[in-house]
């Protein structure tokens, strides 16, 4: 039953996918109709799979292992473990949303929504995917529909790539893109970002394939390459790192988050919600699946580096996202600083500390996609992005205004949210080890607060520009829908956090454990936060 | 050296499919000459119906494993050959009838178009099986016989005939270094077979030959240092021509390369793997970057082209059991994207009557199907899952790491990259940019199937590989002995390890 409801959650949007190949553009309904079904499936299974983790027993669930080649070493290997189940139920919720906030796109409805199902369908098929080969397949499949997504439906920030030099003669692509670095087209930022996450991606082949090469077992099989894969020296820091800096450029880590804030602003809305609710957690969870599974002792070894960098991505995210004068700009920016946080609870390398990285990944999602969908909506509206020049909707769009500040609250960690549990357990987590991250972690959530409650100021409060009087509050129920499932979510498991915290836990401490080399080295409350 | 020629009806079995296309080919020829009034899209088919009906025969051939030698050896039919001859029989049927509706625009010689096409063809089953250097020199120049006067074929388009003596000029020096290798490689061995070669001690006169025979297949196939016929040719041809240059010939001289290579020189594996090394280096690399300014489609595809013939030869440089199987895998994938995005551009080129990447713009608003599958076709070139060409790119990385050639890896990784830029750059013209001229294209049903084809091809290739896996491992198990353990490998690397 369990595998079955995984194999849904999986194959349900390819399915959808491939339903629509064949449904007629000129029916658009049926489009729709079509892709909620998908992504309904696909949030039902997920969330059965969630709940019917067991976490008394741990480890690998809902496993299933078909032959795919013997000749190279791959199966296809899939199940969850605490850390896949719950972010593939954050990939399931923000593509159920997502489909309802792009409800209202005209052009080329079909294949936005083919898409999007191959997107998230993708990110999906990561997060469970047991086998180096199949998690290397669909990260870089997961890729390269942003390029089209972006490119089409996006939206461009400021004026459009100037495809002309000084004499009025056009220019070549290429000479373009080099030259114009400043540029925010949507075509730029599409580019930008499938080059920037491709290069990543294939240094993390590079890893993928030395740990494949050095194996005593020629195989991509994790459960396989955990148990008999022992590297030390010079080539477990090589593969560590080019598996680490791949993965980290979609996490995104400062200095490799340049693509991430150009790519959300250019993106449309449902794109950025997954983008930065999910696609960004692509590069921590692999990082935990690779890094921290195959190879424990140099991750003990190395994760100093990610809590040396996520200080920069806390601290530059923040700045810039205080300053920023395009709301998406700002949920962009604040997204790269909040991954900061997951960063140094994984880097603490504690049993609550990285339980709460893992439980704020899910958090950041529902909250990230709440700011998103809000200010896509807002954009739809007023088609623009500028703070400085809207003001007052809350005039217009109570509804709205009401979950902003929600979604703002739970993007601060206001207790009750989910977002509160995972920021405590990494800040209590990590104090032991890294007092000065932490410092600066708490300093963040001060910074956090400050750029989002002067966004919601700039976009709903003040006077109000009579040329967006004809905004409009989201009064249908395919508008509301999707924020009340995001909120209920994020209030829900902020309330009862027990069995998310349990899930999650049972995998995380026979993993530090193994990194850790049992407990001795770190003294720690093993009882946790919630005895 | 004497020439027992009796031949057994057990022998003429073995070469049954060259047989039978050769007596097809003048039935083909003959009913054009008779039948004047006969519609030329018949010709076609009746063409493709003896292609299928050979490609029967050697896939029953495959099956049965019908193999032996015959002419002294001159002849083999193996596992390679016949994967080989299947290869160039898909890509030929392929692009004839890809042909069907560029064919209307000829105001003469419709019939022997395809008569030159499957001749051509019937000239590379031959390159396959050719184990002996006097019949790798005699297939090879029977093969480029009939490509000289195809690319040439459009007699009054300028460019047409530009392309044709640059192919010829080029064609004839590239024959006579393999002339000179062959008779170079001839003095110091004395003998001419691959298999009796394989004993002999290496010379300096053994090197220069076998130098000059990879130039001239280096340039069949397109490799820099060999390849500046390659984007004028590309961009003058007929583009059915030009999409049957780029894939056929190269199979056929790679089965070639594979062979001298594997069986002959196979004591001079160190050696010849840093040529290819540096082949593959230099064509992934200069490929790839020039194709970034291109501005024609023909020409883009002739420089990917050049690029992926680097990725290929990364499996000859690995130079194992592994590196060939790997080599065959690509090479079907690569058939398929490239012949799938040919197709699109010749359907593309019959409707609007233009080569260039600026007119691709908004062509998913023209034509979305021409659009999705153009975008499949780059796509699985540029190695993206869950295509074709990410399957065989990584097949090929894992034979190139199991010999820890780090460097062709690395630059092998880095050129992935690079190459998506110019491939997604296509896919914004036809996605991103609006239209110039929004009428809506409509494509012809022998060019739907080829592209049907195409896209069969890359997602089941790409998706369930498996079967053409075991099928490429089969193939190539005489080069099992090939399998050695990495002898280059660091000591403390393989300590390091584990074993």
């Amino acid at each position: 039953m369990g595998q079955l409801a995984l194999q849904a959650t999986l194959f349900a949007p390819f399915l959808g996918a491939i339903v629509l190949l064949f449904v007629p553009n000129r029916r658009p309904l049926l489009v729709r109709a079509v892709a909620v079904a998908s992504a309904g499936v696909a949030l039902l299974t997920s969330l059965f799979v969630f709940m019917a983790y067991d976490p008394d027993q741990g480890g690998f669930q809902f496993i299933t292992k078909w032959a795919w080649s013997e000749e190279l070493g791959i199966g296809f290997h899939i199940g969850v473990d605490g850390i896949g189940a719950p972010l593939v139920f954050a990939s399931a919720i923000l593509l159920f949303a997502g489909i309802f906030i792009s409800w209202h796109i005209k052009d080329r409805t079909k294949e936005f929504y083919i898409f999007l199902l191959i997107l998230a369908a993708a990110t999906i098929g990561v997060f469970m995917s047991l086998d180096l080969f199949f998690l290397y397949f669909f990260y870089e499949m997961s890729v390269l529909p942003m390029y089209v997504l972006l490119g089409v439906w996006g939206s461009h920030t400021k004026g459009y790539l100037s495809m002309t030099d000084s004499e009025g003669r056009k220019l070549r692509d290429s000479v373009g893109f080099i030259l114009n670095f400043g540029a925010n087209s949507k075509e730029y930022a599409a580019m930008k970002l499938t080059l920037f996450l491709s290069a990543g991606a294939v240094f993390a082949l590079m890893g993928i394939l030395l740990i494949y090469h050095f194996s005593p077992v020629q195989t991509f099989d994790i459960l396989v390459l955990r148990e008999v894969a022992d590297f030390d020296g010079t080539l477990a820091t090589i593969i560590w790192l080019l598996v680490f800096f791949g993965f980290a450029s979609i996490a995104p880590i400062w200095p490799l988050h340049s693509w991430s804030p150009v790519g959300h602003a250019a993106a449309p809305a449902a794109t950025s919600m997954l983008h930065a609710g999910v696609l960004m957690k692509l590069g921590h969870f692999s990082i935990i699946r690779v890094a921290y599974e195959i190879l424990p002792e140099t991750t003990q070894e190395l994760m100093p580096i990610a809590a040396v960098l996520c200080v920069f991505s806390i601290i530059y995210g923040g700045f810039v996202a205080y300053f920023a004068k395009d709301t998406k700009y700002v949920i962009g920016y604040s997204s790269s600083s909040h991954m900061g946080y997951v960063f140094l609870g994984m880097a603490a390398l504690d049993y609550i500390s990285l339980t709460g990285a893992v439980i704020y990944m899910f958090a950041h999602a529902l909250a990230t996609g709440m700011l998103f969908a809000m200010a896509g909506w807002v954009y739809d509206q007023t088609h623009t992005r500028d703070i400085p020049s809207l003001g007052g909707l809350v005039k217009n769009m109570p509804f709205l205004a009401g979950a902003f500040i929600i979604a703002c609250m739970a993007s601060v960690g206001m207790p009750g949210t989910v977002n509160f549990i995972a920021e405590i357990m990494i800040i209590v987590g990590s104090w032991e080890k890294y007092p000065f991250q932490v410092v600066v972690a708490v300093l963040g959530i001060v910074l956090t607060m400050a750029y989002l409650f002067k966004m919601m100021r700039g976009l709903f409060y003040g006077n109000m520009s009579p040329e967006y009087a004809h905004a409009r509050d989201t009064s249908q129920w395919v508008d509301r829908l999707p924020l009340l499932v995001m909120i209920g979510c994020s209030i829900f498991f902020g309330i009862f956090p027990m069995h998310f915290y349990n899930v999650v836990r049972s995998t995380v401490v026979p993993m530090l454990d193994r990194i850790n080399q049992v407990s001795p080295l770190i003294s720690q409350n093993t009882t946790g936060l919630f005895p | 050296m004497t020439f027992d020629l009796t031949l057994s009806s057990s022998d003429l079995l073995l070469l049954a499919p060259e047989i039978f296309l050769t007596i097809w080919l003048c039935v083909v020829l003959a009913v054009d000459f008779t039948f004047k009034q006969i519609d030329h899209e018949n010709l076609a088919y009746l063409s493709v119906g003896g292609i299928i009906a050979t490609l029967i025969n050697l896939i029953w051939f495959d099956y049965t494993e019908v193999q032996g030698a015959l002419f002294k050896d001159m002849f083999v039919l193996d596992g390679v050959a016949i994967f080989f001859k299947i290869f160039i029989l898909i890509a030929t049927a392929m692009v004839l009838l890809a042909s069907i509706d560029y064919v209307k625009s000829f105001k003469f010689f419709r019939g022997e178009y395809y008569f030159l096409v499957m001749m051509s063809a019937l000239g590379m089953m031959f390159m396959a099986s050719a184990q002996d250097l006097l019949s790798v020199f005699v297939t090879l120049e029977f093969s480029t016989f009939g490509f000289y006067v195809l690319v040439a074929y459009l007699r009054e388009d300028q460019k047409s005939s530009e392309a044709g003596l640059k192919f010829f000029i080029l064609g004839v020096f590239a024959a006579g270094l393999l002339a000179y290798g062959i008779s170079l490689v001839y003095g110091e061995t004395g003998t001419l077979v691959f298999s009796e070669m394989a004993s002999m001690p290496g010379s300096y006169g053994l090197a220069i030959g076998f130098i000059m025979i990879f130039a001239a297949l280096g340039f069949k196939i397109g490799a820099v240092p060999f390849h500046s016929w390659i984007p004028d040719t590309y961009q003058g041809a007929p583009t059915p021509i030009t999409a049957f240059l780029s894939i056929a010939p190269k199979g056929a001289a790679l089965a070639i390369l594979i062979r001298m290579f594997y069986v002959a020189l196979a004591t001079f594996k160190p050696t010849w793997g840093l040529l290819f090394v540096v082949a593959s280096i230099l064509s992934m690399t200069y490929g790839n970057i020039v194709a970034i300014a291109q501005k024609n489609i023909k020409r883009l595809l002739a420089y990917s082209g050049i690029a992926q013939i680097g990725n290929v030869m990364i499996g000859l440089a690995a130079g194992t059991k592994r590196g060939s199987d790997a080599m065959l895998f690509y090479l079907l994938t690569y058939l398929f994207a490239n012949l799938g995005a040919f197709a699109v551009v010749i359907g593309v080129s019959n409707l609007i009557k233009s080569d260039e990447i600026e007119d691709y713009n908004g062509l998913n608003r023209r034509s979305p199907f021409l659009a999705a599958a153009m975008l499949l076709f780059l796509l699985s070139l540029a190695g993206v899952p869950p295509l074709a060409g990410f399957i065989g790119k990584l097949y090929i990385f894992v034979a190139a790491i199991e010999q820890e050639l780090y460097t062709l890896l690395i630059v092998g990784l880095i050129n992935i990259v690079i190459s998506m830029y110019y491939y997604l750059v296509v896919v914004k013209k036809m996605y991103i940019n609006e239209p110039h001229d929004p009428t809506p294209l409509s494509v012809s049903t022998p060019l739907k199937t080829v592209i049907f084809v195409g896209i069969a091809g890359t997602l089941i290739l790409g998706i369930y590989p498996k079967p053409f896996i075991d099928w490429a491992v089969a193939a190539t198990l005489m080069f099992s002995n090939l399998n050695a353990p990495t002898a280059s490998a660091p000591a403390a690397l393989t300590s390091l390890a584990g074993g």
